[in-house]
């Protein structure tokens, strides 16, 4: 979903820079308030394994293939969306000066997408699902596939404003593919690996737990 | 892991895990990742008429990047491996050095 350069007008890319600016500010006042000798190598093999993981392109059908974004993993691992803010825009930002994936002039427009929107909306879907008593893997996954759906309705939105894609079909397109990525790639990923972490180091997920949600 | 160097054991074995699951993606990838468009571009394929896609396809970036498309050039698959892997190094350090940065004062 890495929007290039060619795809949005300067003018509106630059719209999008503003919105996402104070959203980087603030993940970095959540970074202050939170890195400590735990949280800090987390930040690091998250950014190291988000941005490994979105070089593994998953076939989906359709001559059509996906990769996940990785936001809502860290979010929940992390504890706040503002960490899936803070880690997209370091990998985003590697991806498009290292490697001319995603667009500089796009750049903010890919952290609002990928970061903000995905990590958001992913995150409090988790915790909702959650609160209503769903297991750990089925919130992990319900919050991921939701959050990838929806900043890739996001994204097809901004090329209709854009003027290459046209609305209804553009919806329909972005929608039916990332509807499957993010059953693959982002949801059955994100679960897999909250499990995995909520089994070998459960005190890292502790605010998660039955009680902690419940109460 | 016994008493007071716990936090020291856990920050190494972090960031041991990161490091693993960069080195194996890195070495998997190259084989393994599909080289179909992705969602974004697929959908840019069907919607957009044919003349104006292949204009978006041909643009070039803004800026020019070292290792565009995770490839060193004239490396091949080599080249790929060492991409991804250089890529999710320096995010290691990265994430490191920003983490440390913000770290919160006691």
């Amino acid at each position: 979903m890495h929007i290039p350069d060619a795809f949005i007008p300067l003018d509106q890319a630059i719209v999008y820079w503003i919105i996402v600016i104070p959203f980087i500010a603030l993940s970095i006042r959540w970074a202050r308030q939170e890195m400590d000798d735990m949280k800090i190598p987390l930040l690091a093999a998250l950014a190291a394994g988000i941005f490994a993981i979105q070089a593994m392109n998953i076939p989906i059908g359709m001559g059509t293939s996906g990769h996940m974004v990785g936001a809502v993993l860290a979010a929940i691992i992390l504890g706040s969306p503002w960490a899936g803010v803070l880690l997209l825009t370091l990998v985003l930002f590697v991806q498009a000066l290292g490697f001319a994936d995603g667009g500089v002039t796009t750049l903010g427009v890919n952290i609002l997408n990928m970061g903000v929107i995905s990590g958001f909306v992913g995150y409090y879907t988790f915790m909702g699902l959650k609160k209503i008593k769903l297991s750990m893997p089925i919130a992990a996954f319900g919050g991921a596939w939701l959050g990838l759906f929806i900043s890739a309705i996001a994204c097809s939105i901004q090329m209709t404003l854009a003027g290459i894609f046209p609305l209804v079909t553009g919806l329909a397109a972005m929608g039916t593919y990332h509807a499957i990525i993010g059953v693959i790639g982002e949801g059955a990923i994100t679960a897999i690996a909250v499990t995995a972490i909520a089994r070998a180091r459960p005190d890292l997920l502790s605010q998660f737990s039955e009680e902690a949600v419940t109460a | 892991m016994t008493g007071n160097n716990s936090g020291s054991g856990d920050f190494k074995m972090i960031i041991l895990v990161g490091l693993a699951v960069a080195i194996l993606l890195s070495v998997l990838a190259p084989f393994l990742a599909s080289s179909d468009p992705d969602g974004l571009e697929s959908a840019a394929e069907g919607v957009i008429d044919e003349h104006t896609f292949a204009e978006l396809e041909e643009s070039e970036p803004v800026m020019g990047a070292p290792m565009p498309d995770y490839a060193i050039e004239g490396f091949g698959k080599a080249g790929e491996i060492g991409a991804i892997f250089i890529g999710s190094i320096f995010m290691l350090g990265f994430g490191l050095g920003v983490g440390k940065l913000f770290e919160k004062k006691n």
